[in-house]
C-alpha cells in the first residue's frame, strides 16, 4: 500500500505491526468471503425445495392383474398412460410435449386437443406441432406386489417393464 | 480491534459452516440408505438391484385430504419399508406394518394385501402423531407442545410418571379406529365397545353428554373429549377427579385399570366430528333430545327393577348386593321415602336435597314412576337386631365406622353428616331433637326418617348407643333461654329488607352472598355452614330454633352467639324474615320441576 | 486520449478492450490509495457519502457510544434479510401458517436457523433500540440542535415496537395467539377510539383470519418501509446535525485579531448551509471515515452477525402447540416488551395500558423541549444533567422491574409465584 504524506493512518517505524495488520485483514477478508460462498451455497439450498405439495411423482398404479393383455387406461390425476402388451407394460406420459395439454387416447394412438398434436401408440410423433415424443415413465414392481410409476426418472421409449 | 474482527470473521465462518453440515446428512437420510442397501441384498434379479442403485434417498410423504384437514405424512421417510414384506423381522425404522385380518388384509396369491392403503390413508389419521415432521422427537410427537403424540407409543415429558407406563399399548389406536368405524359392536374396537358399556354402567351419562350419547348436564360435556385432551389428561381426570379442579364433587368410581383403559380408549375416540357419518347425521345428533339413554340391546326395561339395573343407579347406590359407595342404600327406601319425594326426586333431586350432587335425569315420564313403584315396593326391614348392628346397618354408610361423619359416603353428602364424637356439638342439644332427627328424618338433607323402620323405644335405644359409643358424654343439662316461639316481628318489607341489610354485613363471610352455604370461609368449615335457601330445612325449623342458633350460636360449629357481637333480638327477627323470605321463593314450582 | 482525435477501434480491439471498459464504466477511478484520493471516494461514492468524510474522534470511542445504533441497524438489516427469505415459505392463512412454520422447521433447508436468526434479531433489536435510547439520553445528545433526531428516534422505537408485535402473530400456535389477543385488548382500552382501533387493527372482533392478514401486510411491507424512511431520516439528521454528540471542548481558540476565518470553498459545498468540514481552520480532532470509521462499522456488524450466529445455533425459537381458541394458555402472557404494560395493566386496565405508556412516550417525545439546558452534552452521567437522568433511569428501572415481575413472577390466574 503506497503511503502519502497527508496520511492519517500513523506509519509505524517498523513494518511489523504493518505485516501484523495484513495479516489480520486478510484472515478477516477470508473469513468474511468464505461465509459469503456458505451463504450464497446455503441459499441456494434453502430455495430449493424438498417437499411440494402436488401429487407424489412416484405412486402405486395396482396390481398386474388389474390391467388385463390389451388394457390401454389413461389416468388423468396422474398423466399417465397405462398399456399392457401380452406380459409387458408401459407407462406413457398424457402431457403434450408441445405446450402442456392434456392428451387423450384416440384409434391411433394419442391426440391432443388442444394445437392437434398426433401420436402413434407408441407416442411418437405423427403430426401436429410437438416437438418431442411422449417420454416414458419407468415401471417397476414393488416388494408388495403393486406396480409403481415414477414420473421422476425417464425411460426409452420402447422399454416395457416385462411381468 | 482488528484482531477482534478477525477472530468475529472466524465465528461467522464456523457457525456457518456448522450449520452448513448440520442441514445434511440428515438421521432419515441413513436409514433410506440402509434401506437400499438391504433390499439390494435381498432382491432376486440384476434390474431390481441397478434400481434401487440409482434411487438416492428423499423425503417422502402422502398427502391425504379424504379426513377432514389437510394431512401430509412423512413418515415414510424414515420408515421406509413400511410396505415392504421382505422386512418383518426387521428392526424399527425398517420394518414392515404388520398385516392382519382383524385390519381387513387379506392373504391371496401367496402375499398380503393391504386393505387401508397408504396411499389412501396415509399415517396420521390412525396412529396420530406430526405427519410433517422429520425427527423422531417432533414426528412421535414427543414434543410436549404437541396435541396428538403416537397413540399407545409416545408419552410426553410433562405426563405424570405413575400414569405414563399405563398409557402406553396398541389398543389405544382403537380410538382412531372409532372414527370410522362407529359400530357399537365393531369387532376391531374391543375397548371402545366396554368403554361405551362403562359409560352406561358406570353412569358417566347421568352428568356428562356426549351428542347422541346423552344429555347429563352436571359435568363437562365430553362429545369432543378426545380432540381436547390427551390420553393422560383423560387418564388423571377419571381417577383423581379432582386433580385439575379442587372443586369438582365427580366421585371417585371404584374401577380396575383396565375398566379406566377402556374409558380412556372410548372417551378418546369422541372427537366431535365421525369420518363415518354424514353432516345430516351430525346434525341430527346434537339437535335431538335422547329420550332412550341406554344402547338398544340391553335387557328389556318392563320393571322398576329391570330399569334400575339398565339404568345403572347402583353405580353409586347400594342396593341388595351392588354397591357403587358413593351414594345411600335403597334396600328399604319404601320405609323411608314416599312416592311424592321419590318422584319429586327422580325429577330434579335438587328439588329435595338442595345440595345433592345427584344428576336430573331425562328419562320418559313413565320411567320415574316405575322407578317410585319399585322403590316404593322395598318395605322389607331389617332384622331385629341389637344397636350396634342396626347402626352398622342403617347409619354407618353416612356416619362412619367411628361415628365421626366419615362414613363411606360423607364425603358425597352436603349437609356432611354429623360427627357424633364431637361432644362439644352433641351434649348441649336436647334429647328430643335427636329422637325427632331419627325418627322424621331433616327435612332438605339425606338424614331420612327411620321412624317406620324404628320404633319409638328403638330409636332411643339407638340414640343412647350413639351417644355411649361415640360421644362418650352425657347430654347437658339444658338452661331455659327467653326466646320467643314465634317471630314477633312481623315479615314487612321494612322488616325484610333490614333484615336483608344485617344479613349482607355480618353473614356471608360463611353463608355467602347468596345465603346458600357457598361463603368464602365455607370450605374450611366442618360442619359447613348451612344452606339458608334450603326451603324444606328451614320450613322444618321453629322460629324459636332460629332465634336460639342465632342469638346463642350453635356449639360445636363454627356459628358464633351473635347476641355477643350486638345483634339485637329485633335484628334477628329481621333477619329470619328476611332467611324465610328467600325460601318461599327457591319453592316456586318451577325450580322443583327442572 | 481524446475522443476527438482517436479513430473508432474496431472489431479485435473492442474485444480485447472489453473487459477493462465495463470495469472503467463502473468504477471510474483506481482503489484509492492517498487520503485525498479515499475523501474524495468517500464524498462522490453512492454508497459511502452517506459518511462524512472525516469524523471526530469521539464518535469512534466504542465506551461512548457502545454502538448501539449501529447494532440495532445492523440486526434490522439481518431482520430484513431473513424476513425476506422466509417469505418465500411462510403462507398467512390461519390454516396453513402452522403448517408452514412445521414445514419451516423440519423440511426446509436451513429452515430452522433463518427463523432462529429472524427471532433473535427480533428481540434482540427491541432490546438494543431501547439500550440506544437510554444511551442517547444519558450523554445529552438529544439536546439542541439533536431535538427532532431524538422525535424521530421515539418514533422508531415504537415502529420497532410494533413490527415485533405484528411479527409475533405470524406462527399462529398458542404463545402467538394469545400474546397477541391480550395485547390487542390493551388497545381497546383507550378512551372514546379504543374500541374502533382495535376493531381496525384485528379487521374483526376477535383475532382470526383478518388480523393475521393485517398483520402479515404491516409486518412484511408497510412497518419495514415507515421504518427504512425513518432510519433514513435519522441518519440524514445525523449529518444535518454535525454528527454525533460529543463533549465540548474548552473554548474554541479566538483567532487571532485581525484574521479573518477563511472558507475555503468546494464547489457545492459553498452553498451547504450548517456545520461542515472546515479545512484547516479549526483545530482537528477529526479523523477519516474511510478507513477508521468504515473498519468501525464493518467491526461492529461482523460482531453483531457472529453473536446472532452462535444464539441462533444454540437456541431454537419457540414453537407451541398450534392455536385453540378456545383454550387459553394459564397464564397467557404478551411479548416481554410488553409484559411491563401487562404486570400494570392487572392494576387498572385504563391507566396500565393507556394512561402511563401514554404519559410516559408523551415525556419522551417532550424530553428535549423541556430541558433545554445545554451543559453536560457528550459525556455519560453528566453531574449537570444529574436530575433528567435520575428521573430517567428511575422510570427505566420501574419499567424493567415490571417486565422482570411479569415474566418471573406471575403464574396461573396472574397470582404471585416464586420462580425458584
Amino acid at each position: 500500500m503506497a503511503v502519502a504524506k497527508e496520511s492519517h493512518w500513523t506509519q509505524p517505524a517498523n513494518d511489523a505491526p504493518m505485516a501484523r495488520r495484513r495479516l489480520l485483514a486478510w484472515l478477516s477478508s477470508v473469513g468474511l468471503f468464505g461465509s459469503v460462498v456458505l451463504a450464497a451455497a446455503s441459499n441456494w439450498f434453502f430455495f430449493k425445495p424438498r417437499v411440494t405439495y402436488g401429487p407424489n411423482a412416484r405412486f402405486a398404479i395396482g396390481k398386474p392383474e388389474d390391467f388385463p393383455p390389451g388394457t390401454r387406461i389413461s389416468r388423468d390425476v396422474e398423466r399417465v398412460c397405462i398399456a399392457r402388451d401380452g406380459n409387458k407394460l408401459a407407462a406413457i406420459s398424457t402431457t403434450c410435449t408441445h405446450l402442456g395439454c392434456i392428451v387423450g387416447i384416440s384409434d391411433t394412438g394419442f391426440a391432443c386437443p388442444c394445437h392437434g398434436s398426433r401420436y402413434d401408440q407408441d407416442g411418437n410423433v405423427t403430426g401436429g406441432p410437438a416437438p418431442k415424443p411422449l417420454p416414458w415413465f419407468q415401471v417397476t414392481l414393488a416388494p408388495n406386489g403393486e406396480l409403481v410409476v415414477d414420473k421422476n426418472s425417464q425411460v426409452e421409449p420402447g422399454t416395457y417393464f416385462t411381468l | 480491534m482488528r484482531l477482534a474482527l478477525a477472530i468475529a470473521a472466524f465465528v461467522v465462518l464456523i457457525v456457518h459452516g456448522v450449520v452448513f453440515y448440520d442441514q445434511f446428512f440428515h438421521r432419515w437420510e441413513r436409514h433410506q440408505t440402509a434401506y437400499f442397501e438391504q433390499a439390494r441384498s435381498l432382491s432376486k434379479n440384476e434390474r431390481e438391484r441397478a434400481e434401487l442403485e440409482a434411487r438416492a434417498p428423499r423425503i417422502e410423504q402422502v398427502i391425504v385430504t379424504s379426513f377432514g384437514d389437510t394431512r401430509v405424512d412423512r413418515c415414510t421417510t424414515c420408515h421406509l419399508a413400511a410396505d415392504d414384506p421382505r422386512f418383518t423381522n426387521h428392526g424399527e425404522p425398517l420394518k414392515t406394518h404388520p398385516y392382519s385380518t382383524a385390519m381387513g388384509d387379506v392373504f391371496r396369491d401367496g402375499r398380503w394385501e393391504r386393505r387401508h392403503k397408504f396411499a389412501d390413508f396415509g399415517c396420521t389419521v390412525c396412529h396420530d402423531g406430526q405427519g410433517r415432521g422429520l425427527e423422531t422427537k417432533y414426528s412421535h410427537g414427543e414434543d410436549e407442545f404437541w396435541p396428538d403424540p403416537l397413540a399407545g407409543y409416545a408419552t410426553q415429558a410433562n405426563w405424570r410418571k405413575d400414569f405414563a407406563p399405563k398409557l402406553k399399548g396398541v389398543e389405544y389406536m382403537e380410538s382412531n379406529c372409532a372414527q370410522c368405524h362407529t359400530a357399537t359392536d365393531f369387532a376391531g374396537t374391543p375397548n371402545v365397545n366396554r368403554g361405551r358399556k362403562l359409560f352406561y354402567a358406570m353412569n358417566c351419562y347421568g352428568c356428562h353428554k356426549i351428542d347422541g350419547m346423552s344429555e347429563g348436564t352436571l359435568g363437562p360435556d365430553l362429545t369432543e373429549a378426545g380432540k381436547k385432551f390427551k390420553i393422560d389428561y383423560l387418564w388423571e381426570s377419571i381417577v383423581e377427579p379432582r386433580a385439575n379442579l379442587a372443586t369438582s364433587f365427580m366421585p371417585k368410581f371404584d374401577l380396575s385399570e383396565g375398566d379406566v383403559r377402556s374409558l380412556v380408549i372410548f372417551l378418546k375416540s369422541r372427537r366431535g366430528v365421525n369420518f363415518a357419518e354424514t353432516s345430516l347425521d351430525r346434525y341430527k345428533a346434537h339437535v335431538e333430545n335422547v329420550a332412550v339413554v341406554i344402547p338398544p340391546g340391553t335387557a328389556g326395561e318392563k320393571a322398576g327393577e329391570q330399569l334400575l339395573a339398565d339404568r345403572a343407579c347402583t353405580a353409586c347406590h347400594k342396593l341388595r348386593d351392588k354397591d357403587g359407595g358413593i351414594a345411600p342404600d335403597l334396600s328399604y327406601e319404601g320405609l323411608i321415602r314416599d312416592s311424592d319425594w321419590l318422584m319429586d326426586h327422580f325429577q330434579n333431586p335438587r328439588s329435595r336435597i338442595p345440595d345433592s350432587i345427584m344428576p336430573a335425569f331425562r328419562f320418559p315420564g313413565d320411567d320415574f314412576q316405575r322407578l317410585s313403584a319399585y322403590l316404593g315396593s322395598l318395605k322389607t326391614p331389617p332384622a331385629p337386631a341389637s344397636a350396634q348392628t342396626t347402626y352398622q346397618a342403617l347409619c354407618m354408610r353416612c356416619h362412619g365406622e367411628k361415628g365421626d361423619g366419615n362414613g363411606k359416603v360423607a364425603w358425597y353428602i352436603d349437609p356432611s353428616p354429623r360427627d357424633f364424637t364431637k361432644a362439644a356439638f352433641m351434649t348441649p342439644k336436647p334429647r328430643e331433637r335427636f329422637v325427632t332427627s331419627i325418627k322424621n328424618g331433616v327435612a332438605g338433607t339425606s338424614m331420612p326418617p327411620w321412624g317406620r323402620m324404628l320404633k319409638d323405644e328403638q330409636a332411643g335405644a339407638m340414640l343412647d348407643y350413639v351417644l355411649q359409643t361415640f360421644t362418650k358424654e352425657p347430654l347437658k343439662e339444658l338452661k331455659p333461654r327467653n326466646l320467643p316461639e314465634k317471630n314477633p316481628a312481623a315479615g314487612s318489607k321494612e322488616s325484610i329488607a333490614h333484615g336483608e341489610q344485617v344479613f349482607l354485613e355480618r353473614c356471608t363471610g360463611c353463608h355467602g352472598r347468596k345465603a346458600d352455604g357457598k361463603g368464602p370461609n365455607s370450605l374450611d368449615i366442618l360442619p359447613h355452614p348451612r344452606n339458608l335457601r334450603n326451603s324444606w330445612f328451614v320450613e322444618s325449623v321453629t322460629d324459636r330454633r332460629l332465634f336460639e342458633s342465632i342469638l346463642y350460636g350453635v356449639q360445636g360449629t363454627a356459628m358464633p352467639s351473635w347476641m355477643d357481637y350486638g345483634l339485637t333480638q329485633q335484628d334477628v327477627g329481621d333477619i329470619i324474615n328476611f332467611i324465610r323470605s328467600t325460601s318461599k321463593k327457591t319453592r316456586s314450582p318451577q325450580y322443583a320441576r327442572n | 486520449m481524446s475522443d476527438a482525435t482517436k479513430e473508432t477501434p474496431g472489431g479485435l480491439a473492442v474485444l480485447r478492450e472489453l473487459p477493462s471498459n465495463v470495469w472503467n464504466s463502473i468504477f471510474r477511478g483506481p482503489l484509492p490509495s492517498t487520503d485525498l484520493e479515499r475523501s474524495s471516494t468517500s464524498f462522490t461514492n453512492f454508497f459511502l457519502h452517506i459518511h462524512p468524510v472525516k469524523v471526530n474522534r469521539n464518535t469512534l470511542r466504542p465506551a461512548y457510544t457502545l454502538g448501539l445504533g449501529l447494532i440495532s441497524l445492523f440486526l434490522f438489516l439481518i431482520l430484513a434479510v431473513t424476513g425476506v427469505l422466509l417469505m418465500f415459505y411462510y403462507v398467512p392463512s390461519t390454516t396453513q401458517a402452522y403448517d408452514r412454520m412445521l414445514d419451516l422447521r423440519g423440511t426446509v433447508a436451513f429452515g430452522i436457523f433463518l427463523r432462529n436468526m429472524h427471532r433473535w434479531s427480533a428481540h434482540g433489536m427491541v432490546a438494543m433500540v431501547f439500550l440506544h435510547m437510554c444511551r442517547v439520553f444519558l450523554t445529552g445528545a438529544y439536546k439542541k440542535p439533536r431535538e427532532f433526531n431524538w422525535v424521530v428516534g421515539v418514533v422508531l422505537l415504537l415502529a420497532t415496537l410494533f413490527l415485533s408485535f405484528t411479527g409475533y402473530l405470524l406462527p399462529w400456535d398458542q404463545l402467538a395467539f394469545w400474546a397477541i389477543t391480550v395485547g390487542t385488548s390493551i388497545a381497546g382500552y383507550a378512551p372514546l377510539i379504543g374500541k374502533q382501533m382495535q376493531f381496525v387493527l384485528l379487521g374483526d372482533t376477535t383475532v382470526g383470519q383478518e388480523a393475521l392478514l393485517r398483520f402479515y401486510v404491516l409486518h412484511v411491507a408497510v412497518l419495514p418501509a415507515v421504518l427504512g424512511l425513518l432510519i433514513a431520516v435519522h441518519f440524514w439528521r445525523i449529518r444535518k446535525d454535525g454528527g454525533l454528540s460529543r463533549p465540548e471542548k474548552a473554548a474554541d481558540p479566538a483567532p487571532a485579531t485581525g484574521v479573518v476565518k477563511m472558507r475555503k470553498v468546494y464547489g457545492l459545498q459553498g452553498f451547504v448551509r450548517g456545520p461542515f468540514t472546515k479545512v484547516g481552520n479549526v483545530p482537528d480532532d477529526s479523523v477519516y471515515s474511510w478507513p477508521n470509521l468504515l473498519l468501525s462499522e464493518l467491526f461492529v456488524f461482523v460482531l453483531t452477525v457472529s453473536v446472532i450466529l452462535v444464539v441462533s445455533l444454540m437456541f431454537n425459537a419457540p414453537l407451541e402447540q398450534p392455536v385453540n381458541v378456545m383454550h387459553p394458555p394459564n397464564p397467557a402472557k404478551a411479548p416481554w416488551y410488553f409484559l411491563g404494560l401487562q404486570e400494570m395493566v392487572s392494576y387498572s386496565a385504563f391507566w396500565g395500558g393507556i394512561g402511563i405508556p401514554g404519559i410516559m412516550v408523551a415525556l419522551l417525545l417532550a424530553t428535549p423541549y423541556i430541558d433545554r439546558g445545554t451543559k453536560g452534552v457528550g459525556r455519560w452521567f453528566a453531574k449537570e444533567r444529574l436530575m433528567a437522568n435520575t428521573i430517567f433511569l428511575t422510570l427505566v428501572t420501574l419499567n424493567i422491574i415490571f417486565i422482570v415481575i411479569g415474566t418471573f413472577f406471575r403464574g396461573p390466574n396472574w397470582t404471585f409465584v416464586s420462580p425458584f
